[in-house]
């Protein structure tokens, strides 16, 4: 215990001594803990980016609704002149057949996806149109934020409603709430009668930016191309109970649908079945390579930070070559001498690191704002950054503490 | 307990330069008892400061003994002899060699770093020195702002803050005029009379007077060893 303390006691001699030497030569102790400050801050940046990246991700990821399977046809795009068996299709009552016969399926939503021009008297917008039915809003957890959303009902009479996305409200009802407003959606009129909750945005893409409006309305009065069967769909939402029916029911989902489009063994799907866990594996991959690579090029700037550090030690250990010589005359041990460098680089690297540090949270505040993109600094990272900068001194401080400590005392001594 | 400080036997260091072997002390044997005041003497090549240093632990005999209050210091290490250094021997160097920038106080505290003493225990008895050298005005003046006779007091006070069992001066007065040198002869000689041993290496015949035993170096080797006739005394500042 004794021994411990006595040793605290030796290393803030040691804060002490290395604050004196820094302070004697001021400008250069700035010069070299600027290199460590610009490396923990393009490191640190380069973490809260790569976060923000993933959480970003996690965020959209989360607006698709979790448990979920995609179904969307895939035309083949093989070799030889198009035909209209190869052609994906996808109809409701391949929803319905899914529903019934997929073991864990909680919900289906088939929609047919348009792009519309939406006119109110004075304004327009174009935007797209989903067309949907009620279980679209479980799936991909969408609600109404004002009104309601569409109801059964709604579907089966086809009834001209739409639920429109903030943007389209802010673009067509710049002062108003637009609940009960008519507008007109390719020139057909329609009643507003929900706005949805916002979804905010993610990377660039505006999930405020659409309308949802009961199918059969869609594909009675909106369609433009009749090339389309009366069934056909443009994509089906799967819902899944749990994680584990949807890791069983994607196979299931493709078995069915190969069975019911009498796909010959050997030819590939003409659609593809997607799970927002695969979505969520694979952007979380490239997020993750997207920061790693990030790192590794931040990590430079910390390398060439920590090079400096040693050089300024070794030319400080030069300097005062004759300072050491007399603490080791007057009774320090080669330790003291190895600690007493190893602390003036921590010391170096620690504020360059907090500085840095604080540098980063405050330019990651300002691009959080101007670019609307999260670029979060948590604690773990804050403490890591403190804690590799003094490693930095630590190990690019090693070799001239520990080649200060190596010197005779007598030689030391006698230097100039 | 011996009474014996120092004992050399056939102590030798040889330096090897440019491809020559050259004997700086050569087959020394002689011992200081504690208590006494030696000046060594000699031109400069002849050994006498190599011979210091070893005494000093500073440097490594090439081969020989050294037996430092008992302790045959070839059975320590480079800690070991930090030791010994530290609690038994004040050093006092020509140049003075205080930290530049640095109070007085804290040079002087300096060793007691390295002893493991605390901050407060450190600054008192500093202060407690310094003030017997005649400074307690003069504590918080770096070197910068201090005489050279100021600053061969504080590096004086240094050297004694450890209680250490031996002073070795190398040319102490070297770097100083005559009279402050006598002031400072004057000091070795009181401390001297208040029991510890103090070593003195210089080449100018007037100062080793005021030792009460002179060795004379040549050539690496003790060519006279008897002691002073008729010893001065200097009245401390």
């Amino acid at each position: 215990m004794k021994d411990v303390l006595g040793s605290l006691a030796g290393w803030g001699v040691n804060v002490a001594i290395a604050l004196t030497a820094l302070r004697t030569n001021l400008m250069r102790s700035i010069l070299t803990t600027l290199g460590v400050m610009i490396g923990v801050f393009s490191v640190i940046l380069a973490v809260a980016v790569g976060n923000g990246a993933q959480v970003s991700v996690s965020q959209q990821i989360a607006t698709l609704g979790s448990n979920m399977a995609i179904v969307v046809p895939q035309p083949d795009s093989g070799s030889g002149p198009p035909r209209p068996s190869d052609r994906g299709r996808l109809t409701e009552r391949d929803g319905q057949a899914i529903l019934r016969e997929v073991s864990g399926v909680s919900t289906v939503a088939p929609q047919i996806r348009n792009s519309v021009q939406i006119v109110t008297p004075g304004r327009s917008a174009t935007t797209q149109a989903t067309g949907a039915t009620p279980e679209y809003g479980v799936v991909s957890n969408i609600t109404a934020s004002e009104g309601r959303f569409l109801t059964q009902s709604d579907v089966g009479s086809a009834a001209r409603v739409a639920v429109i996305g903030e943007t389209v409200a802010n673009k067509l009802f710049p002062e108003t709430i637009p609940v009960g407003e008519t507008i007109r959606i390719n020139r057909v009129p329609f009643t507003v009668i929900g706005l949805l909750e916002s979804k905010g945005s993610n990377l660039g893409n505006d999930n405020d930016d659409q309308i949802v409006v009961p199918i059969t309305t869609l594909r009675q009065r909106l369609l433009t191309t009749a090339a389309q069967g009366p069934d056909d769909v443009t994509l089906i939402f799967v819902g899944f109970e749990d994680e584990d029916s949807l890791l069983s029911g994607q196979k299931e989902i493709e078995r069915l649908l190969r069975d019911r489009y009498r796909v010959a063994k050997g030819k590939i799907n003409p659609f593809t079945v997607r799970t927002t866990t695969e979505i969520a594996e694979t952007t979380g991959e490239v997020t993750q390579i997207f920061q790693a690579v990030l790192v590794a090029i931040a990590s430079i700037s910390l390398l060439v930070g920590g090079i400096g550090i040693m050089n300024i030690m070794l030319v400080s250990v030069t300097e005062r070559t004759r300072e050491i010589g007399l603490r080791m005359a007057l009774g320090a041990k080669r330790s003291d001498i190895r600690n007493q460098f190893l602390v003036e680089a921590a010391v170096l690297c620690v504020i360059g690191g907090a500085i840095g540090l604080s540098l980063a949270i405050l330019a990651a505040s300002i691009f959080e704002r101007i670019a609307e993109f999260p670029a979060p600094i948590g604690l773990d990272t804050a403490i890591l950054a403190v804690a590799f900068s003094a490693i930095i001194g630590l190990v690019f401080g090693g070799y001239p503490a520990i080649r200060a400590s190596r010197l005779s005392p007598i030689e030391a001594l006698r230097s100039e | 307990m011996t009474t014996l400080l120092l004992e050399t036997h056939d102590l030798v260091k040889d330096y090897a330069i440019g491809g020559e072997i050259v004997h700086a002390v050569n087959n020394v044997s002689l011992s200081i008892a504690r208590g006494e005041f030696v000046a060594i003497m000699g031109a400069s090549g002849s050994g006498k400061s190599t011979f210091m240093n070893m005494i000093g632990c500073l440097d490594i005999p090439t081969s020989g003994t050294l037996l430092l209050d008992g302790i045959d210091t070839k059975t320590l290490d480079s800690d070991a002899l930090a030791e010994i250094r530290n609690r038994k021997i004040g050093f006092v160097f020509q140049q003075f060699n205080l930290l530049a920038r640095t109070s007085a106080l804290d040079n002087v505290a300096v060793p007691l770093i390295y002893t493991g003493i605390g901050y407060t225990e450190r600054r008192r008895r500093a202060q407690d020195r310094l003030e017997a050298m005649g400074l307690a005005n003069r504590l918080q003046n770096t070197p910068a702002k201090l005489s050279g006779g100021q600053q061969q007091r504080v590096a004086i006070a240094r050297a004694l803050v450890t209680d250490p069992l031996m002073l070795l001066a190398d040319e102490p007065t070297g770097a100083l005029d005559t009279q402050i040198s006598l002031d400072i002869m004057g000091i070795f000689q009181k401390l001297n009379d208040d029991g510890i041993t103090v070593v003195l290496v210089t080449h100018e015949p007037d100062i080793a007077e005021y030792a009460a035993r002179r060795i004379v170096f040549r050539d690496g080797q003790v060519i006279d060893d008897a002691a002073v006739k008729s010893r001065r005394r200097a009245s401390a500042a």
